[in-house]
């Protein structure tokens, strides 16, 4: 999985090519970590993302939940099989997804 | 490491090439100061002897040139003697003068007057000091005297006077003459000239004081300068010992010798003292350069070859084990000591690995025992409730090799209702088996004080965000079955949606939209939906692990195989148990030996109502 990041003032944009699952979902939740400082604005793009899994999930719950307290998260760009994925975990109803 | 140990020997062998220069610097200064110093002293010595030499030559001839005096001045008394009368004759004294080679005849009477003389008659021996001595001979008949040879007139030209008792009557026979040979001897042996003769070395030379005055030198420049004017007390002379001084703007080493009344200085150039020596140094500093040089390039070579070379085998073997290759062997056998070091590191990392082997072991037993206690939680007596007849049931759980946390269950809350849970706790291992554990533990405790299965996961959710540090979540379906009326009652946390089979009818997934995962979010508010089963009616729940098994390329098994498979005609009709034992065959042989990555549960339950038995 790749890690595409664009920072402009308050606003993070992330975008994630390739599969977000066990091994590579502890990356994106250090990056997260270590940039979410000060961000009010969290854009996701997953046009490229193949595959979430269980693991990946929770660091999107993690993300909404501090942006919850901060700002905004949304997503871009979400594939069927990903909406499958959201929509059958009830992620759906959480997440801001466009 | 091969450029620091380089460093090092380079700096090591260029202070001991230092070491070594200083060394011989020093010695070389040391033997050529004490060289000079004999030389020196040679020389003085030489000094001395000479002038000893010619003090004995001066009086050889000067005994020599008394007694041939004597000799002519007995000789004219005795020719007196014999015939007196020759002192009347005129122009006897010049004719005696040249029969003797003397310059003066003089005869002196009992008065002290003289009688005859080639140029002195009449003078009287008493007016002056140097003949009055004469005058002590007068009537002793045995008188001889040899007057000290002195300078006399213009010239200041040795000059002397012999005289002996006439033999005829009281008077003195005296005879004047130059002591040719005996001044000779004497101006050789002043040791005022005697400077001239000796050179130390090709500038060095010895210079005679007397009084801390120099009275013989070289050169003519110093005669007459006192010591001291060169800083040179009288005191470091009489110290015998050797100093340095520097006269007319050289340096000179200096050695005093002292021959009384004289002090002999020997001086040679300090320039001319080290000539010898700085050749030495420059051959020395050229050799050793090249020596110096051979033993860094061999010792730096040999040391490659023996040490560093093994130690850049042993740091590559290393990097590899500490990078977690306990395979690696280190060999290094190029002498005894690497020999004992790669045996060393290699019984170690055995040890280690070993150790690692035992841990491992140690950790998948207790696992498994996690594992086993885990399970025990399950129902897994089939049939659970041999004399309900309404319903049928069966569940199984295929455990991967990791602990996971995947759990089905199912109890009676009273004789008309029937609970089934399946869920699926996010993560793998302890967490996840302790998750588990608690999420199942809580959710039975909910149903059974009466709540619905939307009020059940409403409370399990809030309970189990509190203390979630670790941010786990459950994906979790329930449903309570009224056994009496077949109202199946349903809430779906973020689960698979199950397969339902209507009587006669396919499969297909119950269509109800899932509420949000358990442990998410504490504000959740579960919704839960009521479906009528028929008697005939069956339901197969599952989690992941069956949709995302994967075959060696790496595919998954999928929804849609899923679904197929259990709409095949030979499928389509199985009753709980045969159905889940066929469906782990389907994904046993679609999996192919591939690993499989996660727990598989599946659970199926068929209403039979009292219309089937």
């Amino acid at each position: 999985m790749e890690i595409h990041e664009m920072k402009e003032g308050n606003k993070l944009s992330i975008t994630l090519s390739g599969r977000l699952d066990t091994i590579t979902a502890p990356d994106l939740e250090n990056k997260l970590n270590s940039s979410l400082e000060n961000i009010n604005e969290l854009i996701f793009d997953f046009s490229a993302l193949s595959y979430l899994s269980s693991a990946g999930l929770r660091v999107l719950l993690s993300a909404q939940k501090r942006m919850n307290r901060q700002g905004s998260l949304v997503i871009h760009g979400v594939n069927e099989t990903i909406m499958e994925i959201f929509e059958a975990t009830g992620f759906t109803d959480i997440l801001k997804i466009e | 490491m091969r450029k620091t140990f380089q460093k090092w020997l380079l700096l090591f062998v260029a202070g001991a090439f230092i070491l070594t220069l200083c060394l011989s610097f020093y010695l070389q200064t040391r033997e050529a100061n004490s060289n000079s110093i004999d030389l020196i002293d040679l020389k003085l010595d030489d000094a001395v002897k000479q002038i000893k030499l010619n003090t004995r030559n001066v009086e050889a001839i000067r005994i020599m040139t008394e007694s041939e005096a004597l000799a002519k001045a007995r000789a004219l008394a005795e020719i007196i003697l014999n015939n007196p009368d020759v002192l009347k004759e005129k122009g006897w004294p010049g004719r005696m003068e040249k029969i003797l080679d003397v310059d003066e005849v003089h005869i002196i009477n009992k008065d002290g007057i003289i009688v005859a003389s080639s140029s002195a008659t009449g003078y009287d021996m008493r007016s002056n000091a140097q003949s009055k001595e004469f005058l002590a001979g007068l009537g002793n008949p045995d008188f001889e005297y040899v007057q000290e040879a002195q300078p006399r007139g213009m010239d200041q030209e040795i000059f002397q006077y012999t005289g002996v008792s006439r033999l005829d009557e009281t008077g003195i026979v005296q005879i004047g003459y130059y002591p040719t040979r005996l001044a000779n001897a004497m101006s050789l042996a002043d040791i005022e000239n005697l400077a001239d003769g000796f050179r130390i070395g090709n500038h060095g030379s010895i210079l005679i004081t007397k009084s801390g005055i120099i009275v013989s030198s070289i050169d003519e420049k110093l005669l007459g300068l006192r010591m001291d004017s060169f800083g040179i007390q009288s005191g470091t002379l009489n110290k015998k010992e050797p100093f340095y001084a520097t006269i007319e703007g050289v340096k000179y080493l200096c050695k005093p010798k002292i021959f009384s009344p004289y002090v002999l200085i020997g001086i040679l150039p300090v320039d001319e003292m080290y000539v010898s020596r700085n050749e030495m140094i420059r051959s020395i500093v050229f050799s050793n350069t090249i020596l110096f040089g051979i033993v860094f390039l061999l010792v730096s070579f040999l040391v490659d070859r023996v040490v560093i070379s093994g130690i850049f085998h042993v740091n590559r073997s290393l990097e590899k084990i500490t990078e977690g290759n306990l395979d690696e062997r280190v060999n290094v056998r190029s002498n005894p000591e690497f020999v004992s070091l790669s045996d060393g590191i290699n019984s170690t990392v055995s040890a280690l690995k070993d150790a690692i082997a035992e841990a491992a072991a140690r950790i998948d037993k207790e696992l498994e025992f996690a594992r086993e206690i885990q399970l025990s939680s399950l129902p897994t007596l089939f049939p659970p409730f041999p004399d309900r007849t309404e319903f049928d049931i069966f569940a199984a759980i295929f455990t991967a090799k990791e602990v996971g946390g995947d759990f089905y269950d199912f109890f009676m809350i009273d004789e008309d209702h029937l609970t089934i849970v399946i869920a699926d706790v996010s993560g793998k291992g302890i967490p996840a088996a302790l998750f588990m554990m608690t999420s199942k533990t809580m959710i039975q405790n909910l149903a059974e004080s009466g709540r619905s299965p939307a009020e059940i996961f409403t409370d399990a959710n809030r309970h189990l965000c509190e203390n979630n540090e670790a941010e786990m979540f459950v994906t979790a379906f329930l449903g309570i079955l009224e056994i009496s009326t077949g109202k199946f009652t349903y809430v779906n946390a973020g689960h698979n949606k199950p397969l339902f089979r209507q009587s006669l009818k396919a499969y297909d997934w119950i269509q109800t939209k899932p509420g949000f995962i358990l442990a998410g979010l504490d504000t959740t508010q579960y919704k839960q939906t009521e479906i009528i089963l028929h008697p005939g009616d069956q339901l197969f729940f599952y989690t992941d692990g069956i949709t995302e098994a994967m075959n060696q390329s790496g595919a998954l098994f999928g929804n849609d195989h899923l679904k197929d498979f259990l709409n095949s005609p030979e499928v389509i009709n199985y009753n709980p148990a045969d159905l889940i034992h066929v469906v782990k065959e389907e994904i046993d042989i679609f999996a192919n030996d591939a690993p499989q990555a996660d727990d598989i549960t599946m659970l199926a339950l068929q209403y039979k109502g009292h219309g089937i038995s």
